[in-house]
């Protein structure tokens, strides 16, 4: 089983546009860690000498918000939230949809009917409008958008091993450990799952990168996380404003360039590892 | 199977296209809302939508609210940004039984939509059909000092309610304390609204609300109700019989759309005036007269900003004297209100009677640590509410606070969560503005009752005493001295802390002329003076 | 085929009262109730809250009044808002077109302009089509739509004066088309460069895989030009997943695209959603949640007959997709 990694790894890496997005992302995870550290600006100080509004400076390089904190620092400290929302969110939904997908396509009957109904009634939703009644329900701090969005984006992940774990369970390996005896847990655990997990891996960056738009979009809007909490997204409520839209552009684009590349990259690893896993499948 | 599937494909995307098509061209029509030409519209626009067209069923009792209702809807009289009032619904009114009663003598060539003449009959009609217990108003408080009603505003069975008709002409309202004339009006006034009830005799109290009529409102007011696009857009035509005098153009239609793009509209003429009074902040003001456009100074403050505490979980006076010492007014005043805002150490406006001398600012870290040091403050962590709006500042004095040793919490919530929790103890600060009145007790009477103690102080009997004295004392300097002693009693407590007062600054339209802006402070505006060219 | 749609339907049902269950549930428990939304501003007394309460039946439990609301959807009633007192169902009627207008044109655009790029990207896999196609998909597939909105506003509304910034007429001129257009360009600009990547993506994918099969190299060893290629056989099979998209944007232009609308003041759908749920108008919320959730679950319905028309081969059996 081990063997079957270090090919796929190997074809990804092979692939030079998905290697680049890959060392990216890691990159921006590193810079968004350590920057801050040698900065040294407080995303929440204000700096009264500044004052408000202060244009770029060589001691505030993206200058100084309507509260004279420091943009820059806000923009790493926001990026590193950001970012923990949408891949936990995104692990978070993984780790739920994998056991009810296999579970509905294994065992069939009514735990078959009652997942894929669970599973339409989640998908049938916009999802935007639910995720903004549960976070005004629950209070928008980062763990609930985390809890809020991990739990709306189980049911994709269980569609994708529900219909994959259908085509492998009639599979002659799967027979042959049912003859020898295996407990049903075993076989799904040890044969079946390991064998359906390719598509899921490969939709893993997509959901990231939903995730982060998600919340972006509900920061945005005022709803999700909320300042003083930085966050990309309500960096950019400012820009509401004539004036700071207008007049400041280095306050709302460098966010939102942030969202757009590291969401581009989600997305060409995504591809990369379609590609990978799937090497003689077509586009 | 081929020709089959064909024909289903081809049937279905044809479908959605002639539907999309077919709703655009029909919701065009629909979205077609006046006749366009001839007819002088004036464009007016709104940050915030309103309720019900019915003006005692406004779930929000705000002012985007009220301020259509006086479009549609007429009030006793106009009250200027400075607290004077002129005739509007009543040419006149006088103090009667020693002070216990107001006699309004209303204008006679007032009339309603259908033609009908507004009597005293059709007000003494509205407020007993509003103070009916059956009927479901939203927030009668306003009526509560009517005598023979409850503290909500509802009338008491057995007891007799204090409205009148003396004459055909003139309506006598009686008190259970004794009133100012213009001080009830200042106060109440943008309340207080004429109903056409003659066509409303067959109609049960309890389903008043949600008749039809409100739908397509007849009132009495400047305006006449057209058509409206609720939450987004409403036409009014020109009242031309209006009392006192036709408004300066034949449609008026109030579109809602963002704070922030009220200005752009504005700039680029798809806007003639935006309420409240064309206000624009110190940061836009540049933006407004390159464009063209002259800039109005108020001269009567038309915000106040304070700062909301829970008494019960701050309990001690000096934790709270020492917020109070923390913050840096200033500098709250400069992030917030620019240059238009000045520091204050009261709720009462300056330049009235009942002022005290101009504050100075109280900044004082050092004696906010020592006062923190006796207190009973053991560190805990307070939660400091807001609304998005006011995210910025919350943050500003979350950062002084820190500085004197306090460890404040920020929630960012919305409006109505943000009072709700102040209400029951949830909160332990909040940042919140209203809009003052020239009378001392605007913002205090309302908010030390046992009903509504919004502070939650723990004994109340000290306030509802002086309150109660304050307003049964007739004789301004025994008041002046009450009020005193209140404010110094205020000052060594602090329930609440002052913030600042800021002049709204008012962009002036360059097409319609008459527009008194600073007055929408009280929620009216004089549309009859307004005129709009050629 | 009639007994699949049948035990469709029936499969429906519990999906429909699982979400207004759900979003109705939510709604209570949230800590402020409409009545907290009264006298906003101004302090609120607790007489005038616990009557508002009583007013708007507030104060019986959560299940009865879920039931209560259902009774009177089943009889066509959606109820009145909690905040204008006006009848839901005429607000969202008056709601739907801008939204249908807004979401609608965008989404036509999108195919007008997705359908013949993909085609064109499966046709010559290496030309600059199919490189223009990967760059749109990505970018709108990347680009968070509240970004794009203030992009275009930035562009063309400020610094280019092109385009106006905000609402669907301008205030009062006369609800003309051509006002209509005007203000119609940038939204539908952002809805259609959102909604672009999907379809350039399947639209290529299905052409591109019916390109390779084998009756298609017949078809030309057999001498037919290219253009009869693509337009008898790979077009018109590449259109049932191209079709299935697009089925799935109906829900998306019913319920309107609340972010759009909220920054561009557009009066549909979605922005009368938002300000209900920042507003506490359960009625409101339920209501929409309603219409938009049968849109969803016709349109899934519709989708599936589609889907089982067009490939024989999965028959009229289980929920296979």
């Amino acid at each position: 089983m081990k063997r079957k990694q270090h090919p796929v790894l190997k074809r990804l890496l092979a692939d030079r546009k998905a290697a680049f997005c890959l060392a990216f992302l890691a990159l921006e995870i590193l810079l968004l860690l350590i920057l801050p550290l040698f900065l040294g600006q407080d995303p929440n100080l204000t700096d009264k000498t500044a004052g408000f509004w202060a244009p770029p400076s060589s001691e505030h390089l993206l200058g100084t918000d309507d509260v004279g904190r420091d943009i820059l620092a806000r923009l790493l400290y926001g990026g590193q939230i950001s970012l923990l929302v949408g891949y936990l969110s995104a692990i978070l939904g993984t780790l739920l949809g994998v056991p009810l997908g296999l579970l509905a396509g294994y065992k069939g009957g009514k735990w078959e009917y009652w997942i894929m109904r669970a599973c339409d009634t989640f998908q049938a939703f916009p999802s935007l409008i639910l995720v903004l009644c549960l976070v005004s329900l629950l209070g928008p701090s980062v763990w609930n958008i985390i809890l809020v969005q991990g739990v709306l984006g189980w049911s994709s992940v269980a569609r994708l091993v529900y219909g994959s774990t259908l085509s492998v369970k009639e599979k002659e390996y799967v027979e042959a450990s049912r003859a020898l005896g295996a407990t049903d847990r075993a076989i799904l655990f040890r044969t079946v799952l390991p064998n359906v997990i390719a598509p899921v891996w490969a939709a893993f960056p997509m959901k990231v990168g939903r995730a982060i738009l998600s919340e972006s979009s509900l920061s945005f809007l005022g709803v999700g996380l909320r300042t003083p909490q930085a966050s990309w997204g309500n960096l950019m409520q400012n820009a509401l404003e004539l004036i700071t839209l207008t007049t400041r552009p280095w306050a709302w684009i460098p966010p939102g360039l942030c969202i757009v590349v590291t969401v581009l990259a989600l997305l060409l690893v995504g591809e990369g590892l379609r590609k990978a896993l799937n090497p003689r499948g077509s586009r | 199977m081929n020709v089959k599937l064909k024909k289903i494909l081809a049937l279905t995307l044809s479908l959605v296209m002639a539907c999309s098509l077919c709703l655009t061209a029909c919701g065009n029509q629909e979205e077609s809302p006046e006749p366009s030409g001839e007819t002088v519209n004036v464009n007016y626009g709104l940050s915030n939508a309103w309720d019900s067209l019915m003006p005692y069923y406004s779930v929000s009792g705000s002012n985007y609210s009220r301020i259509i209702y006086d479009k549609i809807y007429d009030r006793l009289a106009y009250v200027q940004a400075d607290g004077t009032c002129l005739p509007r619904g009543a040419d006149s009114w006088e103090s009667a039984d020693n002070g216990y009663a107001i006699l309004f003598k209303l204008n006679e060539k007032a009339a309603f939509h259908d033609g009908t003449p507004v009597t005293a009959q059709h007000w003494a009609d509205t407020l007993t059909l509003v103070t009916d217990p059956a009927c479901e108003v939203f927030g009668r408080t306003f009526l509560s000092g009517l005598a023979g009603t409850d503290d909500t505003g509802a009338a008491v069975a057995g007891e007799k309610l204090g409205v009148d008709v003396v004459d055909e002409y003139t309506l006598k309202l009686t008190f259970k304390n004794p009133v100012i004339p213009n001080e009830f009006l200042v106060d109440y006034n943008r309340e207080i609204y004429v109903l056409p009830t003659h066509l409303l005799a067959e109609v049960p109290a309890a389903e008043l609300m949600t008749n039809e009529l409100w739908l397509a409102p007849v009132g009495s007011g400047p305006c006449k109700f057209v058509s409206e696009l609720a939450g987004s857009n409403l036409v009014l035509e020109a009242n031309e019989n209006y009392q006192l005098g036709a408004p300066g153009f034949d449609t008026l239609t109030i579109t809602v759309m963002d704070k922030a793009n009220l200005l752009t509209a504005l700039i680029a003429g798809d806007l003639d005036y935006y309420a409240f009074g064309g206000s624009v902040s110190e940061e836009n003001r540049p933006i407004a007269e390159e464009a063209g456009f002259t800039v109005l100074e108020g001269t009567v403050p038309a915000t106040f900003y304070e700062l909301m505490l829970n008494n019960e979980s701050i309990s001690d006076a000096k934790t709270r004297q020492a917020i109070n010492l923390a913050l840096d007014k200033e500098l709250l005043c400069l992030q917030s209100a620019g240059s238009m805002g000045f520091v204050t150490n009261t709720s009462i406006l300056p330049g009235t009677p009942y002022s005290g001398p101009a504050a100075e600012n109280a900044y004082d870290l050092q004696g906010a640590k020592d006062l923190l040091a006796e207190s009973n403050y053991a560190g805990e962590t307070l939660t400091l509410a807001c609304t998005s709006a006011r995210a910025s500042l919350a943050a500003l004095i979350q950062q002084n606070l820190n500085e004197a040793g306090l460890n404040v919490q920020i929630e960012t919530v919305d409006s109505s969560t943000m009072f709700a929790g102040m209400y029951d103890g949830t909160y332990d600060m909040a940042v919140a503005s209203h809009t003052p009145t020239t009378l001392p007790l605007w913002f205090t009477a309302s908010r030390f009752t046992e009903d509504n103690n919004l502070f939650r102080v723990a004994d109340l009997s000290y306030y509802t005493q002086i309150l109660d004295m304050i307003q049964q004392e007739t004789v301004e300097e025994a008041r002046v001295a009450l009020v005193d002693e209140f404010e110094a009693y205020l000052a060594q407590e602090v329930p609440f802390v002052p913030l600042w007062f800021y002049y709204s600054l008012h962009v002036q339209s360059n097409t319609v002329t008459g527009i008194d802006y600073p007055s929408s402070s009280y929620c009216n505006e004089n549309v009859w003076e307004w005129s709009k060219g050629e | 085929m009639k007994h699949y749609i049948v035990k469709r339907i029936l499969g429906a049902i519990p999906v429909f009262f699982g979400i207004t269950l759900i979003v109705f549930l939510m709604m209570n428990m949230a800590p402020a109730t409409i009545a907290d939304a009264a006298g906003e501003g101004e302090a609120s007394s607790a007489a005038m809250r616990a009557a508002l309460e009583a007013n708007l039946g507030l104060d019986q439990p959560i299940l009865v009044r879920y039931f209560l609301w259902l009774k009177e959807v089943l009889t066509g009633d959606l109820g009145l808002s909690y905040r204008t007192g006006q009848p839901v169902l005429r607000m969202i009627g008056q709601r739907v077109s801008p939204s249908l207008i807004l979401t609608g044109t965008g989404v036509v655009w999108a195919i007008l302009l997705g359908i013949p790029l993909g085609v064109l990207a499966a046709w010559k896999p290496r030309s600059g089509w199919s490189k223009l196609a990967s760059g749109l998909t990505l970018f709108s597939f990347s680009a968070p739509s509240f970004f794009l909105c203030l992009i275009a506003i930035f562009l063309f509304s400020v610094k280019l004066s092109w385009f106006p910034a905000a609402n669907m007429y301008s205030a009062g001129a006369g609800g003309d088309l051509a006002d209509l257009l005007h203000h119609l360009v940038l939204p539908a600009a952002v809805v259609c460069l959102g909604s672009l990547g999907n379809l350039v993506r399947q639209t290529s994918s299905a052409v591109s895989e019916v390109l390779g099969e084998d009756y298609i190299r017949t078809a030309r060893a057999k001498g037919l030009g290219e253009w009869a290629v693509l337009w008898k056989h790979a077009f018109r099979t590449a259109l049932i997943p191209v079709l299935t998209t697009i089925l799935n944007h109906i829900p998306h232009i019913i319920g309107g695209s609340m972010v759009v609308e909220r920054i561009f003041g557009w009066p549909g759908m979605g922005s009368l959603l938002f300000s209900a749920v920042n507003g506490r108008d359960y009625t409101v919320i339920m209501g929409t949640t309603a219409v938009v959730a049968l849109t969803v679950l016709v349109t899934s319905i519709l989708m599936d007959i589609v889907y089982r028309l067009a490939d024989p081969g999965m028959g009229w059996g289980g929920d296979r997709r």
